[in-house]
């Protein structure tokens, strides 16, 4: 076998599977704290690209709200716009506990999946209506010229990969240090537990799941404005992304941030490994071995690899 | 004239089509100990559910003459009422120590640790176990996080919810000494549910005997203690 090929296929897959990492631990975010499964976070991760799009764009035929940009005191620069972009993302996310989850709050939980499944059309028709469905060109987050790489072993890994990576694991550790040390943090992990309690205990359940939403919409945005410059922005960008997210978080644990972590690199690994070294699994094929290593994981163990057993009272 | 802290008219309360209380009046003045006692289904856990705002009520809950009837749970505990519900309360998944200061989470002043060894220092067990999960404790060492986590939070009335449920009697006397002495000590003014009827009307200044969400009886505490249907139905004589 050839090393190098294996190392420069692990380094291309590294990537993605940031991406999904990025996505999963968002899905996480959620469903620790609202415990639901939010459909919905790959289109408002899309959407959050598409205002970066649109703040750098300008005033342009077919581009809805490139006066924006203008009225702003446009161009802007690729950082400040995709900032903008992200911050924006967050604000929507938090809006869309408020308006469309807190009020349905004692829904069942099937229903409220349903919701979010219902903003994932919503959004997707909009995003196609405003901007159109083909694909559009987007600027890199990071360098990717053709010399924009790290050389180690022969293998070549892209300055986009290193930067997405240092991106996530910096998100991850300031989320679990935001989780440990702070006030905030302490009254997440109670609500995500038992909001009945944590409201016992002063803590108002309905902001503190806003914070969540923002959160984790924050984290799509990074995510959708990551690689929106290597898949082509386009509403549907995010589907596949989604579908890989929920299987990354569910080999992983889904109430765990590390099991997202992991879930993704695991993901990323198979999708691009096992159609290189398997023969009958093509490339078209490649979601399979995500998939079947997400149930072989399940039948071993019911809460993922680093999901929260309950603790029962006695 | 003792000032009334909470006051009580027409509660009502319903899970769904079935009302369960059905127009309760009553009264805890302040720095009182106030016993609620009635058969088990009579609806005594429902109304300290009531009064913190998690069911659905009509009535009046005034609290320090604030009517706090719709007021959100987590604003009611924040205006001074803690409640250590039926057997919940802490979080298993978090260690004691978490446990206790999430109970504090109101409090912006930095006497919090003082108050964590002061709680340790009364329940010894809780300091041995302070980094386990609260899931793993006993059910009496529980019992006793969920006292000193509500209390966390130095609130001025007490809502306890049969708080010697599964406890050794021993246990039992030993924390109901610790309440008379706060009650003594800091004037905090208590709403007890409990079962343990002799000990809670021992403790108590005036008592409450719900039957089938209405209240049936009520009295000083000596008075119904020597009430012959109270003694029949409660203190088993
Ligand atoms: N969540 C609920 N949904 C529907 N009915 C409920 C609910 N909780 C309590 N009930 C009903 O309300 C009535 C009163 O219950 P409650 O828990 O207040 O009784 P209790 O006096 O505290 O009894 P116990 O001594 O057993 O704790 C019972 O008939 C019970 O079945
Ligand atoms: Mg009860």
């Amino acid at each position: 076998m050839d090393v190098v090929l294996l190392l420069q296929r692990i380094f291309d897959a590294l990537f993605n599977s940031a991406i999904y990492s990025s996505l999963a631990l968002a899905l996480v975010i959620i469903f620790r704290s609202t415990g639901l499964l939010n459909f919905a976070q790959g289109e408002m991760a899309t959407f959050s690209a598409y205002i970066a799009f649109v703040l750098l764009a300008g005033a342009a035929p077919g581009v809805k709200g490139g006066g924006l940009a203008s009225w702003i005191g446009a161009p802007l620069v690729t950082p400040v716009a995709i900032g903008l972009a992200v911050i924006i993302g967050i604000g929507a996310g938090a809006a869309t506990e408020r308006v469309l989850i807190r009020p349905l709050r004692n829904a069942p939980e099937l229903a409220l999946v349903n919701v979010t499944i219902g903003i994932l059309l919503a959004l997707n028709s909009l995003m196609g209506q405003w901007w159109g469905t083909g694909p559009r060109v987007f600027p890199p987050f990071f360098p990717s010229s053709p010399g924009d790489h790290i050389d180690i072993a022969g293998a070549r890994i892209r300055y986009s990969t290193v930067g997405a990576w240092l991106v996530l694991l910096t998100l991850l550790l300031l989320l679990a240090l935001l989780l440990r040390y702070t006030r905030a943090g302490l009254a997440f992990r109670a609500v995500s537990i038992d909001p009945v309690s944590a409201a016992l205990n002063g803590i108002r359940v309905g902001p503190t799941l806003m914070y969540g939403w923002a959160l984790a919409a924050g984290l799509g945005a990074i995510a959708a404005n990551m690689s929106a410059n290597s898949v082509l922005l386009e509403p549907t960008m995010m589907v596949r992304v989604l579908v890989y997210a929920f299987a990354a978080a569910t080999l992983g644990g889904l109430d765990s941030p590390k099991g997202a972590l992991v879930g993704g690199v695991v993901v990323g690994l198979s999708q691009t490994l096992i159609p290189a070294y398997v023969p009958f699994i093509g490339f078209e094929l490649s979601v399979l071995p995500a998939l079947v290593a997400m149930v072989v994981v399940l039948i071993v163990r019911p809460a993922g690899l680093f999901g929260t057993q309950r603790i029962e009272r006695v | 004239m003792t000032e009334m802290m909470l006051k009580v008219e027409d509660l009502h309360a319903r899970y769904g089509a079935v009302e369960v209380l059905r127009g309760l009046d009553f009264e805890v003045p302040e720095g009182n100990v106030v016993v609620v006692l009635g058969a088990n289904g009579a609806g005594k856990t429902t109304t300290l559910r009531a009064l913190c705002n998690m069911c659905t009520t009509t009535g009046t809950v005034l609290f320090e003459g604030d009517d706090i009837t719709r007021a959100k749970t987590a604003d009611i505990v924040r205006r001074g009422v803690a409640h250590v519900p039926q057997g919940r309360g802490t979080f298993p998944e978090l260690s004691v120590m978490d446990n206790l200061k999430i109970g504090a989470y109101t409090r912006k002043d930095n006497e919090v640790g003082a108050d964590v060894d002061r709680w340790f220092e009364i329940f010894p067990r809780l300091e041995e176990r302070r980094d386990q999960l609260a899931g793993s404790l006993s059910g009496g060492e529980q019992q006793m996080l969920a006292v000193a986590r509500a209390l966390m939070c130095r609130p001025r009335l007490l809502l306890l919810d049969e708080p010697s449920l599964g406890l050794a009697p021993l246990i039992i006397e030993d924390l109901f000494e610790r309440f008379a002495q706060l009650n003594k000590e800091t004037g905090l003014t208590m709403l007890l549910v409990e079962q343990n009827a002799n000990l809670a009307l021992d403790m108590a200044d005036y008592g409450y005997v719900i039957e089938s969400g209405e209240i049936a009886l009520h009295g000083p505490a000596e008075q119904l203690k020597n009430d012959p249907a109270v003694q029949e139905a409660y203190l088993g004589a």
